[in-house]
């Protein structure tokens, strides 16, 4: 070992190499591979930039689409394009805008600033953002593909039922909404999954939560919402693919389903997501106003439980967009109110905002005239939310284009405005270059006036009367003009945006060089080089508040000349802190994994999933998903104390331990997160379950229920069984004991096998009839998640055995059981609960 | 039957406001929308309102919207000044007490008293839309939505049920509740100068009440995205006097239809081309059943064809047959091809001898 002393707490080192060195150094462990090698590039800010740069193409093309879609509306009467052209124009203007530009752009972002805002060297789970990439890329290409095809999806981009279903929407557009964006949607989850656990584990000394950049907490709830928000939305394209290929009828009336469903599952998710758009937008707006008023933001405590709220509240309103569907009154009074009060955190934050410009000097930048362009927009967006959100104004404009204007105002204003302002603050990070202020200047007046100029209007064109999704109307409705006058003000704002992107494009080459932090910024990030390397700090500094450059200006060199922690890099390995999520106190050293093809092949072997289901080859889609998790299985191999990963655990005297070889590495509470949007999944199909009992107006359920209790009881048995025995073996870890750790993982993983054996029992001896009725249908899906879960709680442990065997884990790496026995846990009480709802409960209260 | 297209009512005038009690700040800028609304509101102009419901919608649109604008003027105002004022050096407790004024004040107190007035106002409103029971029952009439065309139909018509589509008369100055469901996927039935909408979900009924406050036509068309056809769903809603309704209603039962279709000698063979061609999908009371297709019996009495896309005019039904799928693209009847042009003609000449 090197004789450098390396401590936890931040004293200069007494031999520093000198900086050149260091830099050296990591690069040889961090830097990125060029050539085809890049694939395997598991880097945040390379993912970071690839996730934004892709969505900007999937942003051009949404543009494009909405241009064709004000063409064809720009006069009465048109036949520029037929119906069905138009349906699958609007379908996919909505679906990519959503799903392939908004959400993966701001996850890209995140994934970009986050590390650099905390003081890490990297996000937390590196080869999870790269098979986040993958399957964003492929699935985005996947849906595109559909166009191209000219069997694009034309249901609408919430494709209700039945509209979307077999009998009115033959053919493969619906399967290519469900199954490419339920693909895009594991990059949500994945990023979703590694922020979380990156912003509350991996911050840099001292750095407690009261100190953390606001943006980290505006990417923290939008993580969660991500994790707990996208599996209603997974959830349900998943029974309307199960009712499209196999004819289970979740959503059909005389099968005991109901279509309504959808719409809950649908908006379960739909209505979340607008805050999940909006939330990162928001902590760009936080983030550069402090900097251009020159003071800390006034009101931290505020901002951040207006966060806190709006992540909540926002999962209480889904109902607001379904007051046409004939929900009981009572109902409809809640959800009116519980959309209003989400105005409050909103004007909280507004008015932080404006009372930090108040007290500080403000200047008007080009990032601050399009923060002006959001607040613009966005206000008034938010006060026509506040008019929706009262039912008897909604029942009059739902559905016409008054939504879609207030729609846009939310989004582009809420996200969009906000987004350019924050790349134009952060061009000179990405670059070392400054964009031009004049171009900047004409492409925000040009977008600007031309949105207000299309989407103002609009807002009257709906009160006029105009339904939205109507790819003509007649003359002699008072809709002409305004029309038309939207038609030519988007084209305007395309010319705006184009500039934008003209500007941005062209600063790569023609901008003048930055100075270190050129804003003046209080943040960690403009500590980094500019552009950034790979290792994002030759060294990791304690941050005493929250404003560690203005407090030591100096603070960039003295992390470059390596005068701060963690600055060797000797061993190999790529490392950074694992802090306490509350203090910042230094716990642990995270080690990363490096570059690897297994994401790549992972998301290769998925999309031929996706594609085999697409055109219902099933088998196989059932070999690649074998292929998919083994290969995923395999990734899961390279951790702990195997050679790939942190064979030697030896750190400098003073340091920490490495996470592998503590209980409390950062893979724990990915587990637990990811547990948590897996446990939001289930609630949702619990939802289903009892939804579809209690509201379907056909539903059919037998006389007696046919599933086995006996069964039932006695594979929850087993498998609580397991998952005490694994307990006991992890509090054995926990004191260092390790003797016949293996045997305890067979023999628990033989406990779980025959659980899966006895599931299975219970579920071919039911004879469901699962096409016949939702009933069936929805028990059988049921019984599936607990094999499914089931078995790879056995898998898993089988590999912990074998794991013992090959000495990666034991007494001296304990950490990987105690993951393993958090999905145990997670079984048992879903297991139960299943128990409970699909066999007791049918019993005791009757059909 | 031409003049049924044209605008009933009276433009948009204030009298018809100011029957309700009008908010002070808000009749200055009604003045000017009104001026801005007459020359160009079609009948489907929420802002023209024809019914008690649509009326105090657009009394609280108004209101709202004034009271947002103010809301939006101001904030926007005070974070330009924010640019604009010299910068004071102020204390840490002061700096705190301006910031929390702000917050509180800004960020609480105003969207709260603004939600409670807003609900205090709306809720009432929303109250008074819904079907409660009444002490004498309402007219119910059911309508059907299909892709992409208007069932209707009148169950407490005196007489017996009475059956019709794309058309839908109904009687001015009472409650009407309207009954709803959808054939086959969701449709929503809108009439917006009388009132708000109601989806129409297959499975389900639901119930909407409208109120016309005088004779006159109404324009609709289905709201929630219904597939191809979805713009071509269009329907006139044209409310009667109390007794001109019940003359009609009368005029539509069964037998007064049937024998209005087989009656006269001259159309023979349009029929039987009818019964061999149409019959299976179009039901003509006293003649055929056929429920896949719009119902025909009063066709030739109707103000519009194919679901309000073009209107009842003497050829129109000749001109449908021959050209529907470009008057109406991609909707579901099938192209004619194998029927010869002269018993098209027929069938549209003997279809339009079909009214009352």
């Amino acid at each position: 070992m090197t004789t450098i002393n390396r401590q936890a707490t931040p004293q200069e080192p007494q031999n520093p190499r000198d900086p050149q060195g260091l830099h050296e150094d990591l690069h040889e462990i961090w830097g990125n591979p060029r050539g085809l090698k890049a694939l395997t590039i598991v880097n945040h800010t390379t993912l970071g930039l690839r996730f934004m740069v892709t969505g900007m193409v999937f942003f051009l093309i949404g543009g494009i689409l909405a241009m064709l879609v004000r063409t064809q509306l720009a006069f009465p009467d048109q036949d520029f394009m037929s119906p069905d052209i138009y349906n699958q124009v609007t379908t996919m203007h909505g679906t990519v805008m959503m799903f392939l530009f908004a959400i993966p752009m701001l996850e890209g972002l995140a994934i970009y600033m986050i590390p650099k805002m905390i003081g890490a060297r990297d996000l937390v789970c590196p080869r999870l953002t790269s098979l986040g990439y993958w399957c964003y890329l492929f699935g985005g290409i996947i849906l595109m593909s559909s166009l191209v095809l000219e069997m694009a999806p034309n249901s609408g981009w919430f494709m209700y039922t039945p509209l979307s279903s077999s009998e009115y929407a033959p053919g493969l557009g619906s399967d290519f909404w469900l199954l490419g964006i339920t693909f895009v949607e594991i990059s949500a989850l994945s990023a979703g999954v590694e922020l979380v656990v990156s912003i509350l584990r991996t911050r840099t000394q001292g750095m407690a939560l009261h100190k953390m950049p606001l943006f980290a907490w505006y990417i923290l709830a939008m993580a969660l919402m991500i994790v707990v928000g996208f599996p209603p939305l997974i959830l349900g394209s998943i029974l309307l693919e199960l009712e499209r290929a196999v004819g289970m009828p979740f959503f059909e009336i005389a099968g005991g389903g109901d279509p309504i469903l959808w719409q809950h599952l649908f908006w379960l998710f739909g209505h979340p997501e607008v805050y999940i758009i909006f939330l990162p937008a928001a902590g760009i707006v936080s983030t550069l106003i402090p900097v251009f008023a020159g003071r800390p933001i006034v009101g931290y405590g505020w901002v951040v439980f207006a966060i806190i709220v709006t992540g909540f509240i926002s999962f209480g309103l889904w109902v607001h967009h379904m007051f046409t569907v004939g929900i009981p009154q009572l109902a409809q009074a809640f959800f009116s109110a519980a959309s209003m009060l989400v105005a409050v955190p909103t004007a909280i934050q507004v008015f932080v905002w404006l009372a930090t410009l108040w007290l500080g000097k403000p200047k008007m930048k080009l990032p601050m005239l399009w923060i002006m362009g959001f607040l613009i927009i966005f206000v008034c967006g938010g006060l026509t939310g506040v008019m929706l959100a009262l039912v008897p104004f909604n029942w009059q404009v739902h559905d016409t284009h008054f939504v879609v204007a207030h729609m846009h105002y939310v989004l582009v204003g809420g996200m969009f405005f906000p987004l350019i302002a924050g790349l134009y603050y952060w061009l000179p990070l990405f670059s070392g270059r400054m964009p031009s202020e004049t171009i900047g200047k004409w492409g925000f007046w040009l977008t600007f006036l031309g949105f207000n100029g299309t989407f103002l209007i609009m807002h009257w064109t709906g009160l006029l009367g105009m339904p939205r999704r109507i790819y003509t109307y007649d003359t002699g409705m008072g809709w002409d003009i305004f029309n038309l006058l939207s038609s030519v003000s988007g084209f305007i704002m395309s010319a705006g945006i184009a500039m934008v992107l003209l500007d941005i494009a062209l600063h790569f080459r023609f901008g003048k060089p930055a100075k270190q932090n050129p804003w003046n910024a209080d943040t960690l990030e403009w500590a980094n080089f500019m552009p950034p390397s790979a290792y994002n700090f030759v060294s990791l500094p304690k941050i005493e508040t929250r404003h560690p450059l203005w407090d030591d200006p100096d603070l960039p060199r003295t992390m470059a000349e390596g005068k701060h922690s963690l600055s060797v890099a000797n061993h190999g390995r790529r490392e950074m802190w694992g802090t306490d999520p509350i203090t910042g106190k230094v716990r642990e050293i995270i080690h990363l994994p490096g570059n690897s093809w297994l994401p790549l092949f992972a998301a290769m072997a998925l999309a031929v999933v996706c594609i085999s289901l697409l055109v219902r080859v099933y088998p196989l889609a059932g070999v690649f998903v074998i292929v998919a998790a083994v290969l995923l299985l395999r990734w899961s191999w390279e951790n702990g104390a195997h050679p790939k990963a942190a064979p030697d655990a030896e750190v400098a005297p003073g340091d920490p331990p490495l996470h592998s070889r503590t209980m409390d590495g950062p893979g724990l509470w990915a587990m637990a997160i990811a547990l948590l949007a897996n446990g939001s999944f289930f609630l949702c199909y619990l939802f289903g379950w009892f939804y579809l009992w209690t509201v379907s107006p056909e539903w059919r359920m037998p006389e007696t229920s046919p599933l086995s209790l006996i069964g039932l009881v006695l594979a929850g048995l087993l498998v609580t069984f397991g998952a005490g025995v694994l307990e006991k073996c992890v509090r054995g870890l926990r004191q260092k004991r390790d003797a016949g750790l293996a045997i305890s993982m067979y023999s628990i993983s033989a406990l779980g096998f025959v659980q899966v054996a006895i599931t299975l029992w219970v579920l071919l001896s039911a004879n469901l009839e699962v096409t016949e009725t939702a009933h069936d249908a929805i028990m059988m899906v049921g019984l599936v998640y607990a094999l499914i879960h089931g078995g790879l709680g056995a898998i898993l442990t089988l590999l912990q055995g074998l794991r013992v065997g090959y000495g990666y884990v034991g007494a001296h790496a304990p950490f990987e059981p105690a993951v393993v026995a958090q999905l145990w846990r997670y079984n048992v009480v879903t297991f139960w609960v299943l128990v409970g709802a699909l066999a007791v409960l049918p019993r005791v209260i009757g059909s | 039957m031409r003049e049924r297209y044209k605008r009933h009512a009276a433009p948009l005038s204030i009298q018809r406001l100011t029957r309700q009690r009008v908010n002070q700040l808000a009749a200055p800028l009604m003045v000017i929308a009104t001026l801005f609304l007459t020359g160009c509101a079609g009948d489907k102009s929420i802002l023209d309102p024809a019914g008690q419901a649509a009326r105090d919608v657009v009394l609280i649109w108004w209101i709202m919207l004034a009271f947002g604008t103010v809301v939006l003027v101001v904030v926007v105002a005070l974070w330009l000044y924010a640019f604009k004022r010299k910068h004071v050096t102020r204390t840490a407790v002061e700096e705190r007490r301006i910031a929390r004024r702000w917050i509180v004040g800004g960020g609480i107190m105003l969207p709260v008293l603004s939600i409670t007035a807003l609900l205090a106002f709306g809720v009432p409103a929303g109250q008074r839309m819904l079907p409660l029971p009444l002490s004498e029952p309402p007219e119910v009439i059911e309508v059907i939505g299909h892709q992409w065309w208007w069932e209707v139909r009148y169950p407490g018509a005196e007489g017996g049920e009475v059956v019709t589509s794309n058309q839908l008369i109904m009687p001015a100055g009472e409650p009407v509740d309207f009954h709803v469901t959808g054939a086959d996927v969701i449709h929503a039935f809108w009439v917006p100068r009388l009132g708000g909408k109601i989806d129409m979900i297959p499975g389900r009924v639901n119930r909407i009440r409208l109120e016309a406050d005088e004779p006159g036509v109404f324009g609709a068309q289905c709201a929630e995205f219904c597939g191809v056809g979805h713009a071509h769903m269009h329907l006139y809603v044209e409310a009667l006097e109390r007794d001109e309704y019940d003359a009609w209603l009368a005029e539509r039962q069964t037998d007064q239809l049937a024998s209005l279709a087989v009656n006269d000698q001259q159309h023979e063979p349009a029929r039987e081309a009818f019964m061999t061609h149409c019959a299976s999908c179009h039901r003509v009371a006293g003649l055929s059943a056929g429920e896949v297709g719009p119902d025909l019996s009063d066709l030739g009495s109707r103000t519009s064809l194919g679901a309000g896309v073009m209107p009842m005019e003497e050829g129109a039904i000749n001109d449908w047959l021959h050209n529907h799928q470009t008057l109406k693209p991609s909707n579901l009847m099938p192209v004619h091809d194998d029927i010869d042009s002269a018993t098209l003609e027929s069938l549209g000449a003997w279809l339009e001898t079909l009214s009352p």
